[in-house]
């Protein structure tokens, strides 16, 4: 096994399955184009032999080295390197919450809207980040909201989503209406 | 071409309202290219309708000075937080995010002022002088197999530079080149990669991706050093770089505007592939190369000189030929035809005013680069000063929402989080992010060129390899790839 950890094999077996899966779902889309020789799949095919090389490659490197980094490798920054060092369960809990936290957000945003989920996002992200000081959290929050709000909604008029579910689609109809009028109001 | 120049410079200050017009379009490229996912694209497409009541030379002008702005814009947000503005501001992040962690953003924000400002500046002055000449050299030279090729070296040059090994440096413009490959191949439109999702018929955008693995991940490694009580911010230092030390990187800003004014004409490249290939070539030469990446200046100086210089360099295919060479100068032929104009060879002789009042307008603006960069500077280094607990939401929010409007759909932010989830676990494990980020930005093109250049050498390679620019390119990009397969095999631990 030379120098092969678990977590070498794990990695190495994530990126076979992701060459494999790619190659497989290669042939959904295997038609031969008129005009061109080497069809719909000739590129992405090479790109994943090449990456089923690479891979190769860095297994048997890893074989040889683990996970030692080659020597005068440029543009690795010192930050890249915080896989070493213990963690408590609390601190692995408070990750995992700050890479879900996201993700939630982005799956709410199609029924609840831009308007109504942001808030609570903030408050959030505001409360994984450790600060506990209620005045602060809304103060923060409002501050934000606000400043989101003047800048893709009243000056950009960029539109954001609005939520497909009742009473979240009232509210983002509401603040949009607020909108309106107030631009109506010609201030100029 | 002196007095052709004052002739302009004239028509530009000597009208108030062009005047002010010139202002606006200098602070808007700088904001909105500041501002992350909404760019200067986003102010030119808002402000395209207008540009009808403007004259011709007014109208082509502003988005002339917004194009020279807004690549500048895009470095602060990417030296500050780690969130490029734009793709070519990307490389800027290597070392410019570093930097800042080191208590050294004064210095990379003014390394990044100073260099914009030089590499527009050469740019314009080189694109007054040689915009017939160079755009004849180009339409006869360059086609799709020389912009495959330059796409070929360009990531051979990316795969060389970050990621613990060259083998990692490898997967990662891999794992980019095949995400690309995601939407509907360039040539027949078949769907590729769709899994299901017919959003996703359109492809992965940029947009999403870039902000994802830089910003996104970038938040998620603070809040891993936040939960682990290693969390600590930046120090702020007002402190500029030192003329000995901008003096030192002469030759890293001579050859960066070479390179960025080169990539600059190829119609497609522009300036994203001008600065990665500038962050490079800078890495190649350097004496000190293991210190790219941990907040070496000459990558701020690299990258910011080459996508500066590319922005005067895209304006000869457009002027020269009407060809656009990006986004930002396919608006600018929309305002040509508003006008009635057609951008060409012809609009030198029928509208030489409006082309010097262009010139004169991109030179001033690069130069403004450099006075109202170093005022802006001072005020926005106390962003730092901001605590991250409340930084943090804004720059998700400002994120998410960047990702959206680009094609209003949700996909796209699920898209950027996900991609900062996976950019967070590939940089723990010694992945490298620019490389991944130059396969999706490089990909699409490299398919697109490669097609349309076999097609063109009906799939002979030795006529493909015939044509020299080709030939030099394949070769450097060859070499480049044997010698880190090469020093992989020899590879020794660090």
């Amino acid at each position: 096994m030379g120098n092969l950890k678990n977590s070498h094999l794990i990695e190495g077996t994530i990126w076979l399955t992701i060459v494999l899966v790619f190659f497989a779902f290669t042939y959904d889309f295997n038609q031969p184009i008129e005009i061109y020789k080497f069809g719909a799949t000739g590129w992405p095919r090479v790109i994943l032999g090449i990456l089923l090389f690479v891979t190769l490659g860095n297994l048997f490197h890893q074989y040889r080295f683990g996970s030692a980094a080659q020597s005068g490798r440029v543009g690795i920054s010192d930050d890249d390197d915080e896989a070493d060092g213990t963690t408590s369960i609390g601190a692995v809990l408070k990750i995992i919450a700050v890479l879900g936290t996201p993700f939630l957000y982005a799956l709410s945003l199609k029924p609840a809207g831009f308007y109504f989920a942001t808030p609570f996002f903030i408050v959030f992200i505001i409360l994984l980040f450790g600060e506990r000081r209620p005045r602060w959290i809304i103060s923060i929050t409002l501050l934000i909201y606000a400043l989101l709000l003047f800048l893709f909604m009243m000056v950009l008029n960029a539109p954001l989503p609005q939520g497909n579910v009742s009473p979240f689609y009232d509210y983002s109809a509401f603040i949009l209406r607020m909108n309106s009028q107030f631009q109506q109001l010609d201030l100029w | 071409m002196i007095e052709n120049f004052l002739l302009g410079s004239s028509a530009l200050f000597g009208d108030p309202y062009t005047l002010a017009i010139f202002v606006f379009g200098v602070l808007g490229g700088m904001l909105f290219g500041a501002i992350p996912g909404v760019s200067m694209l986003t102010l030119a497409a808002i402000l395209l309708p207008f540009t009808a009541s403007l004259t011709p030379a007014q109208g082509v002008m502003l988005f002339a000075v917004i194009y020279c702005t807004g690549t500048y814009g895009g470095a602060i947000t990417a030296i500050l937080f780690n969130i490029p503005g734009a793709p070519e501001n990307a490389p800027t992040a290597f070392d410019g995010y570093p930097m800042t962690r080191k208590g050294l953003a004064g210095k990379a924000v003014g390394a990044a002022v100073l260099c914009s400002a030089i590499g527009g500046v050469a740019s314009a002055l080189v694109m007054m002088a040689a915009t017939e000449p160079l755009a004849k050299w180009a339409i006869r030279n360059i086609g799709p197999p020389e912009i495959f090729a330059l796409v070929f070296f360009g990531l051979a040059v990316a795969s060389s530079v970050g990621g613990r090994t060259i083998w990692k440096g490898w997967m990662s413009v891999a794992l980019g080149l095949i995400i690309a490959t995601i939407g509907q191949d360039p040539v027949g439109g078949i769907d590729r990669f769709n899994f299901g999702f017919s959003d996703l018929a359109a492809g992965i955008a940029f947009v999403p991706a870039i902000l994802g693995f830089f910003a996104v991940s970038e938040i998620f490694v603070q809040a891993e050093k936040t939960a682990r009580g290693r969390y600590e911010a930046p120090p702020v230092n007002m402190e500029f770089p030192s003329f000995f030390e901008l003096w030192q990187q002469k030759i890293a800003v001579i050859r960066s505007v070479f390179v960025g004014f080169f990539c600059g004409i190829l119609p497609g490249i522009g300036a994203t592939l001008a600065a990665f290939m500038g962050y490079g070539e800078a890495v190649r030469w350097s004496k000190n190369k293991e210190s790219f990446g941990k907040g070496n200046i000459e990558g701020v100086i690299s990258s910011e000189t080459a996508n500066n210089a590319a922005t005067g360099a895209a304006m000869i295919p457009l002027l020269a030929l009407g060809l656009p060479g990006g986004a930002l100068t396919a608006m600018m032929v929309a305002v040509f035809q508003m006008h009635d104009l057609e951008p060409g060879p012809l609009v030198f002789y029928n509208s030489p005013d409006l082309i010097w009042v262009v010139f004169a307008a991109m030179f001033y603006a690069n130069l403004s680069i450099l006075f109202i960069g170093i005022l802006e500077t001072k005020t926005i280094l106390y962003l730092l000063k901001i605590p991250f607990q409340f930084l943090a939401p804004l720059i998700l929010l400002l994120a998410s929402i960047g990702s959206y409007i680009g094609r209003g759909l949700v996909l796209d932010v699920m898209v950027m989080f996900g991609a900062g989830i996976i950019g967070f676990l590939l940089r723990r494990s010694g992945y490298s992010i620019p490389g991944i980020v130059l396969g999706i930005i490089l990909g699409k093109i490299g398919e697109q060129n490669f097609a349309q250049g076999m097609q063109m050498v009906h799939y002979d390679l030795f006529d493909y390899l015939s044509r020299p620019v080709c030939l030099i390119l394949i070769i450097a990009g060859t070499l480049t790839l044997a010698s880190g397969l090469h020093k992989a095999f020899k590879a020794n631990p660090a």
